[in-house]
């Protein structure tokens, strides 16, 4: 009987972003971010539920927040939610035939119609947005 | 329910969640980050009806699109039958359970029950 799981690498096979180019690094990303922003939104809700301990309990909560940490975190999670919308929105417009090129005859070395500038360069941009945002956040954050 | 249908909810959810969360940033910009977390700011916000509905629109919208997008990723991870039906009720129970915890936070701050 063959071995049905043979081909299959779990999360090792789909967290290696080193094979298939950029588009696997933002396929991996898109992923990470999301996982990563519903711990935070999970959190988040847990974190603002403390509004009903009253003054104490929020203050005392919006402490731990207000730390140098809690500021990494929260800017963390900056980046994470721009380059998830961002790269989200390319995905969406992908999923709907807008910008992904048109069908053509399959010559060497074969490149893939999709997987055409446009989208590298939104994909790079998702990540420099991300990055501005950041500093941005992290600026408003240390600032105050 | 057809995952086509589940992706343009997924779709649907994430635009509309992007435009109400600009705007649930923008009320912390209204006073300076800092001063627009300080209790009786945030007391006000969950106070203020309008604002009260959109946080409770932006808990539903972000918890579908959310616990959806976790069970796309673990469906991509292993397939089974048993197992794609433990994460489908898994996320779905998961999602129920953020949507309820955090509406109770808004109607008793709103109600003023602190």
């Amino acid at each position: 009987m063959p071995n049905i799981d043979e081909n299959k690498e779990g999360i090792k096979g789909m967290a290696n972003p080193t094979r298939y180019g950029i588009e696997r690094f933002a396929y991996l990303l898109m992923r990470l971010s999301g996982l990563g922003l519903l711990v935070y939104f999970v959190v988040h809700i847990y974190e603002t539920s403390m509004i009903l301990q009253g003054k104490v309990g929020w203050d005392e909560f919006l402490e731990i927040t207000q730390t140098t940490e809690g500021h990494i975190i929260l800017a963390l999670v900056i980046g994470m939610s721009v380059f998830h919308t961002v790269n989200g929105i390319r995905v969406m417009l992908g999923h709907g035939g807008i910008g992904v090129g048109k069908p053509a005859r399959p010559d060497y070395p074969y490149p893939a119609q999709s997987q055409n500038a446009k989208h590298k360069i939104s994909i790079y941009s998702a990540i420099v947005l991300a990055a501005i945002a950041m500093m941005y956040g992290i600026g408003v954050m240390f600032g105050d | 329910m057809r995952e086509s249908i589940i992706m343009k909810i997924h779709y649907g959810t994430a635009v509309a969640a992007v435009a109400l969360v600009a705007v649930h940033i923008l009320f912390r910009f209204t006073l300076g980050f800092a001063e627009s977390l300080e209790y009786e700011n945030v007391i006000a916000n969950y106070q203020f009806l309008p604002y009260a509905g959109m946080l409770e629109i932006i808990l539903i919208l972000i918890s579908i699109h959310g616990f959806n997008g976790l069970r796309v990723v673990l469906l991509e991870l292993k397939q089974g039958s048993q197992y794609e039906k433990s994460v489908n009720y898994g996320c779905l129970g998961a999602m129920a359970l953020v949507i309820l915890y955090g509406s109770r936070t808004i109607f008793m701050t709103n109600m003023g029950m602190m």
